[in-house]
């Protein structure tokens, strides 16, 4: 009956009862209202999914005829993946090639997440603010702008005000294996572009094997002597699961007396400046995938192609360490 | 592609053309021609919007003999089935804590067999693979820098899997993150759109979920992958959206509406010839009318309503009708902003909007006609002109025959049509609103009064308060007195007496009223 309110108002006739005469007002309902069942349903059972017959023989028949025909692989050193039709390059370019870190190798599916992991996991500075209290960690849900002091503290905003769950990790076990990372650490700190493209590339062809390596890996920090301390801790700003680092911090303020907390911690800033003309030069594939790219497996076949995702970049600037007051 | 000189020889590039450009359009092919059965379980999917996915979204389909059904994993018992599920999921488990050579491709086809499991039967064991643990290791197999192909057949697992009922949907919960995060725009196409798939067959299941997808940030990703210019994925993601902003929360729907350029996105894509899109994207529409006063204020003053009055008039599918009618009758609905200063009379569009409704008043779908008729009330709920102009039109004929013949909810929404065409926007010194008696006239001489009469006799009580209310209309309003006689030639007076001792109070007081009124002690005399 209340419905009916917005169409019949109902003055007094003087006889007790108010006659709700007509009166001619629009209708709104709301969007779960049974008025509209008979449409939803309609809505669903119009847009029917439908059972795919193509058996995987089939499938696979269709996907060879394409290999066969074009044989197109993507041009990029060391990848070599294998491309079904041109257009399919744009869209492996674009995974494979571009939301990829460049010292470990991880790849995002979105920049934002890209460099919130370069930040968190790769930047000196970043530990060293996040050292000195400031809230460095980043809210995951775009949008969202919240800053929080502790890795443990950004995971806990994300399950009470995003309600993600309690099982969710951002940062899963998979590590390059040591020996990769500190390959990969000399060559940071001697700033060699062409090199950082090289040992990129060894990593990114290797990537398919690299997960499925042990996927657990627990500092050594207890284990160290004073003086390896310092290089040790370096490391593990740089790579290591910043959950860990985060503990470490912690437990090296707790363990050690006041004089040693601030002679590391003088040490960790010094280092930084070494460092953080080495993270300078550090940059993600953006800059160092060539920005025009041809291809084709026979001289006559020379297609210059260049990705409009690419093409669309006009400066590509390098990485800097993002800095956050 | 644009630029390549030396391109393949011409049946080459032919070749390759043709299976490119299938891609698109037989899949929607696919899905119009071919009809499953639909089983109890099914029917209840559909009414909580989900949609199983059973056929993979960038396969290609040149060869069409894939068609017959006969493929379906129809025979098999559920409870073999089930064992093998749980077969799958162990194998699964095995293969990701391999740490072999092969162990991606080891996983890629646990995955894929389970996917199968998931697609290929009649009734998807759903329940066995939750039980065999398969979530958690869903989620691991989520996990950032898997391979393309992982993420693909992960995340179809998981649309399917929530496909099902509450309790299994929302089993998924740990793997909701990862799925938006794979919507990003460094992803493969693929991977997103099954991850938009998915998320959209959650988000269908109920308040709550939508709540936690909309906190956990879905909706900015998924608008943006509506802009896709792959067909298939704007499709899904719009579909998705629609799903997370259906509420009746209005948060999500407020905030689409503000997101930079959506209006014009949706006014885009509208306008495509993929009628597929152009409805999921109208159901967008649908929500947003429906729940955000601001989003029906945008609206209606951008280029949505005209686009979508040209949608009515000119689509003939049953699927594009009925949101692109529904958008429009939330919004005349909502906002006398549209009739009074979009739908003004004399200007084509308000033509246009007629003749559209009038099309859907022929058709002989229930739901465009109950939906078309209660637009048209809110449009003769505006100004005289209004009132005139639909009365003037071949509407009139259409509604009387509704008001007799149609099924109830029908007859009821052409009773408010023809009672609002008859009362005045004004109200007369006794506050009551003035009676067009020269519309009203016409339509009782038309035949609208054994209707009337009728509805006043309905088992539905909205219905029978309607039917008396016009009767009231008619007996006071009538010129020379006439009316109660001509009510009373209807059987109107034996109608009205039955309420005299119902159980509901205002019909009874309204009712006798009347009675007392009209056919008292001096009637007749």
């Amino acid at each position: 009956m209340d419905s009916m309110d917005a169409s019949v108002a109902s003055p007094d006739l003087g006889l007790g009862f108010g006659f709700p005469f007509w009166v001619a007002s629009r209708r709104r309902f709301k969007p779960d209202d049974p008025f509209f069942a008979s449409g939803n349903l309609e809505r669903e059972l119009l847009a029917k999914h439908v059972a795919l017959d193509l058996t995987e023989d089939e499938h696979f028949q269709l996907q060879m005829m394409e290999i066969a025909d074009a044989n197109l692989f993507c041009p990029i050193a060391g990848c070599g993946s294998r491309l079904e039709y041109l257009e399919e390059f744009e869209d492996h370019y674009n995974t494979r090639h571009m939301a990829s870190c460049s010292v470990c190798s991880r790849v995002y599916p979105t920049s934002r997440l890209l460099s919130i992991h370069i930040s968190e996991v790769h930047d000196s500075f970043f530990q060293a603010k996040v050292a000195r209290g400031f809230p460095m960690y980043e809210c995951l849900v775009e949008g969202c702008g919240a800053n929080l002091k502790s890795y443990k503290s950004r995971q806990r905003h994300l399950i009470d005000k995003h309600r993600f769950p309690s099982s969710f990790e951002f940062y899963k076990k998979a590590h390059p294996s040591k020996h990769q990372r500190q390959k990969l650490q000399r060559k940071a700190y001697k700033g060699g572009d062409a090199k950082d493209h090289e040992s990129f590339m060894d990593l990114d062809a290797k990537k398919e094997s690299k997960q499925t390596h042990p996927k657990h890996y627990r500092p050594k920090q207890e284990l160290k002597t004073g003086t390896e301390m310092e290089s040790e801790m370096e490391v593990e700003t740089k790579l290591h699961h910043p959950q860990t680092t985060e503990t470490k911090v912690e437990t090296n303020t707790e363990a050690k007396n006041e004089k040693a907390k601030t002679e590391t911690e003088m040490e960790v800033e010094e280092r930084i400046d070494d460092i953080v003309s080495g993270i300078s030069k550090l940059s993600t594939v953006d800059s160092s995938s060539p920005s025009s790219v041809s291809f084709g497996h026979r001289h006559s076949r020379g297609f210059a192609f260049v990705p409009r995702s690419v093409r669309n970049q006009n400066q590509v600037s390098k990485r800097e360490p993002t800095r956050k007051p | 592609m644009a630029s390549d000189d030396s391109s393949p020889s011409p049946s080459h590039s032919h070749h390759r053309d043709s299976i490119k450009s299938s891609v698109g359009n037989t899949a929607a092919n696919r899905r119009r021609q071919q009809a499953i059965s639909i089983g109890k379980e099914r029917r209840d999917a559909l009414i909580r919007a989900k949609r199983l996915c059973r056929d993979s979204i960038f396969e290609d389909d040149n060869n069409e003999k894939g068609l017959d059904e006969g493929k379906m994993v129809i025979d098999e018992e559920q409870s073999v089935l089930n064992a093998r599920t749980a077969q799958t999921v162990q194998e699964l488990k095995s293969s990701l804590s391999y740490q072999g050579k092969d162990a991606t491709q080891k996983t890629i086809e646990a995955l894929r067999a389970l996917r199968k499991l998931l697609s290929k039967s009649e009734v998807p064991p759903i329940e066995a693979a939750i039980q065999g643990g398969a979530v958690p290791l869903l989620v691991q197999c989520l996990s950032f820098g898997s391979a393309d192909e992982q993420l693909l057949e992960a995340a179809w697992c998981v649309t399917n899997i929530a496909a099902g009922g509450p309790e299994e949907t929302k089993s998924l919960l740990p793997a909701l993150p990862l799925l938006i995060a794979h919507l990003g725009e460094k992803s493969s196409v693929h991977v997103a759109e099954q991850c938009a798939w998915a998320l959209g067959n959650v988000a269908g299941e109920d308040m709550e979920l939508r709540s936690i997808l909309f906190a956990q940030g879905a909706l900015l990703p998924l608008t943006r992958l509506m802009l896709s210019n792959r067909e298939s994925t704007a499709r899904t993601a719009a579909w998705a959206l629609s799903n997370l902003i259906k509420g009746p929360d209005p948060k999500a729907a407020n905030e689409l509406i503000r997101i930079e350029a959506i209006t014009d996105t949706i006014v885009k894509h509208l306008k495509t010839a993929d009628e597929e899109l152009v409805t999921e994207v109208a159901w967008m529409v649908v929500y947003l009318s429906a729940l955000s006063d601001k989003a029906i204020s945008i609206l209606v003053r951008s280029d949505v309503v005209p686009v979508l009055v040209n949608r009515l008039v000119g689509s003939a599918s049953l699927q594009l009708l009925i949101p692109v009618l529904r958008s429009l009758g939330n919004l005349v609905a909502a906002d006398a902003y549209i009739t009074h200063s979009v739908l003004i009379v004399g200007n084509d569009i308000t033509d246009q909007v007629l003749y559209g409704l009038i099309k859907c008043l022929k058709s002989e779908h229930r739901v465009l006609k109950k939906e078309a008729l209660w637009v048209l009330s809110n449009i003769a709920a505006g100004t005289l002109e209004h009132k005139t102009l639909i009365f003037s039109s071949e509407a009139v004929p259409l509604l009387i025959d509704l008001l007799s013949a149609a099924p109830f909810e029908i007859r009821k929404e052409a009773a408010y049509t023809l009672g609002n065409i008859c009362v005045g926007p004004t109200k007369g010194s006794d506050n009551k609103s003035d009676i067009i008696v020269t519309h009203l006239v016409p339509l009782v001489k038309g035949g609208c009064l054994p209707g009337f009469v009728n509805l006043v006799r309905s088992a539905d009580l909205e219905s029978a308060r309607v039917g008396l209310i016009f009767l009231e209309l008619v007996m006071r309003g009538y010129p020379n007195g006439e009316g109660p006689k001509l009510v009373e030639r209807e059987d109107g007076i034996d109608a009205m007496e039955r309420f005299q001792f119902h159980e509901n109070q205002e019909m009874r007081n309204m009712a006798n009223t009347l009675v007392d009124k009209y056919f008292g002690a001096d009637y007749g005399v």
